[in-house]
């Protein structure tokens, strides 16, 4: 390790500028959330990085139980966009993953089309809004709009390419000798996948999950056009949060976006083990 | 224990043939090495014994039971893989505990035989462990115990030490034979490494680009290769193989090597045989080992172009323009590279091939 010191200097830069990306906007969200009106909106002419007056006001704020300093009141609180978004992402998931995994499995060890694959992504080689129209009106036609399932729906189908491209890849990857070893012992198809192949695949389907999940749960285009009221989601909602008076609520938005940023990070944090890629497939030596 | 039957057995993928035409009976308790390099057709033919590929033509008989449409559960096989394939999720007791679990066996006697296996194996201590973080020497024998377990009546491994370190592959190699012999199963045994093959089987079978070289026993293989392929390819270093033409002298019949000379007159049994054959062309074959260092003119005279000492013994290589002779003289041979030394080739260890088909002359 002997780097000069311009390039330790050079190193650290990008390092730091990278961070300040990320961290920055996240830490400034964090702190607004926490702050009174007077300290966030264009009103209080000095804008600190810590709240002078720290205050949950935001927070009651959005769950209706107080209307704060604002003299708006909201027509709807958040916790139904956010049982909305968790049910609408969650299931979602659940769609692209049950079915992604099924198909990748399928095509990995008995696929012969070269084409099928590919046809699983056409969905996402339009631009969305082109997609999104005519699944609009199906959904409507089908009496699904403005209900997490039908968001459920066609979140499960709009994320399948990613589950099954991702699992595709995880499957190609894992030794055939593995599932040999165990159907020469007797065991079935299905009961080596279930038994030998998903529990050794675990790591491979905790990230390809939380990768959909998170896909699911930011997604503002589709809810935006298939929810009108009863269901709108967390990114919809949060939109929504503004008033003729007083203009964006950023604090308002600030703890809501806070809220939102609650589930993918415990589910990071509840796979971060495995997000390291500590595959170590069936101890194979190659 | 059955006994294998391999019947005109063929292999296609697409256009390349793997396997052309085998016919191979392992019988009943035999350890059968399949041997050859990569690419020969071993693995195929031992897949395919498996039930993991199906043949493209021929048959497969266990005890003359057509094995064809059989699914690979229910044939009664063994199998260790070269990579292991051990299940990293399941801990030691319940990798080797998999093929009794699958079979229904209660739990009792799953456990009293993952126990026994475990002691057979030296692996008690490691029974708890994840399998996931363990070397691969335990890995080896934890896959072999695992197949063990069910006591299959035919065991096939494929290239199973070939990942493990030379120390243990000694090792392993005492202990393979010991636990065939104590199964008596039917085992079949693929490997490019010919000492694993010389020092466990019964017999060998060698192979080439998908085809059946020859069958015998590891002495057999080794005193008289079928053909140029075995003889080139058993043994370490592999038979000295010179072409050369028939002569006759006054001593008797000679093989002409061209700028290395005359060879040492032939066998009485040796000439019959080369007589009968009619061929005059012959690839004229001895083993290194059977090379000695004469003092008297007798011997060929021959520059030495290198000196390898490997221990326990020393190959020299000796050349005169194409032709090209090893031999393996004793540790402290006095021999330096750059000289010449006459040698002598045992009469009785020489081999002779025809040229053109490649094929072992020998007396009937």
């Amino acid at each position: 390790m002997n780097r000069s010191l311009p390039f330790e200097i050079f190193r650290y830069s990008v390092i730091t500028l990278a961070l300040a990306i990320t961290l920055i906007p996240t830490l400034w969200m964090a702190s607004m959330a926490f702050k009174p009106i007077a300290e966030w909106s264009a009103a209080g002419a000095d804008l600190t990085w810590w709240p002078k007056n720290p205050t949950l006001d935001n927070f009651r704020f959005i769950f209706g139980t107080s209307t704060s300093d604002l003299i708006v009141a909201l027509d709807r609180t958040a916790g139904k966009p956010i049982l909305s978004s968790l049910l609408s992402a969650v299931f979602g998931t659940l769609i692209a993953m049950g079915c992604g995994t099924a198909a990748a499995y399928g095509l990995s060890r008995f696929g012969s089309g070269q084409n099928l694959p590919l046809a699983l992504i056409q969905l996402r080689l339009f631009p969305p809004m082109a997609v999104m129209i005519p699944v609009m009106i199906m959904w409507a036609f089908l009496g699904m709009v403005d209900s997490w399932w039908g968001l459920a729906l066609i979140y499960g189908i709009v994320t399948l390419p990613f589950a099954f491209w991702l699992m595709k890849t995880f499957f190609d990857d894992m030794p055939r000798e593995i599932e040999d070893a165990a159907l020469v012992e007797g065991c079935s198809r299905g009961r080596v996948f279930l038994k030998i192949t998903l529990p050794m695949m675990r790591p491979a389907l905790a990230s390809s999950a939380l990768f959909v999940f998170i896909l699911n749960w930011s997604d503002y285009l589709i809810a935006l056009l298939l929810t009108t009221r009863e269901w709108v989601t967390i990114p919809v909602y949060m939109a929504s949060l503004s008033s003729s008076m007083t203009g964006q609520l950023y604090g308002a938005k600030a703890a809501l976006g806070l809220i939102a940023a609650v589930p993918p990070v415990i589910m990071g944090i509840a796979i971060q083990r495995h997000l390291v890629r500590g595959l170590t497939f069936g101890a194979l030596k190659q | 224990m059955t006994a294998i039957r391999l019947e005109n057995l063929v292999k296609r993928f697409g256009a390349f043939t793997a396997l052309k035409t085998m016919d191979l009976e392992i019988r009943n308790g035999e350890f059968m090495a399949l041997l050859g390099p990569s690419g020969c057709g071993k693995s195929t033919t031992m897949n395919m014994i498996a039930g993991m590929e199906s043949p493209s033509e021929g048959r497969i008989l266990f005890d003359d039971k057509d094995m064809n449409g059989v699914a690979m559960g229910r044939r009664g096989v063994g199998f260790v893989f070269q990579n292991y394939a051990i299940f990293t999720h399941m801990n030691v007791h319940d990798n080797l505990a998999y093929g009794l679990r699958v079979r229904k066996l209660p739990e009792s006697e799953v456990d009293s035989r993952v126990k026994a296996i475990a002691e057979f194996l030296q692996l008690t201590p490691l029974l708890k462990q994840p399998s996931a973080k363990l070397s691969v020497n335990i890995l080896q024998r934890l896959a072999i115990g695992r197949s063990a377990i069910v006591e299959p009546a035919i065991f096939l491994l494929d290239e199973p030490l070939s990942n493990v370190d030379a120390a243990f592959r000694a090792v392993m190699r005492t202990e393979l034979k010991h636990l065939q012999r104590q199964f008596r199963q039917t085992m079949v045994y693929v490997t490019h490494d010919q000492l694993e093959a010389m020092t466990m089987a019964d017999r060998i079978a060698v192979m080439d680009h998908g085809v059946l070289q020859q069958v015998g026993t590891p002495l057999e293989v080794y005193n008289n290769p079928a053909n140029l392929f075995v003889a080139g390819f058993i043994g370490s270093p592999g038979m000295n193989l010179l072409k050369g033409s028939l002569a006759d002298s006054d001593r008797g019949l000679v093989v002409n090597l061209g700028e290395m000379g005359r060879s040492q007159p032939l066998d009485p049994e040796l000439v019959s045989a080369v007589r009968q054959s009619g061929s005059r062309e012959v690839v004229y074959g001895f083993r290194p080992e059977r090379v000695s260092l004469s003092g008297t003119a007798e011997g060929m005279p021959l520059p030495v172009t290198f000196v390898e000492r490997i221990g326990a013994r020393t190959v020299v290589h000796l050349g005169a323009g194409e032709q090209r002779v090893k031999a393996v003289f004793d540790n402290d041979a006095a021999v330096e590279s750059g000289s010449t030394v006459s040698i002598a080739i045992e009469p009785a260890s020489v081999r002779l091939f025809d040229a053109g088909t490649g094929i072992a002359i020998r007396g009937t």
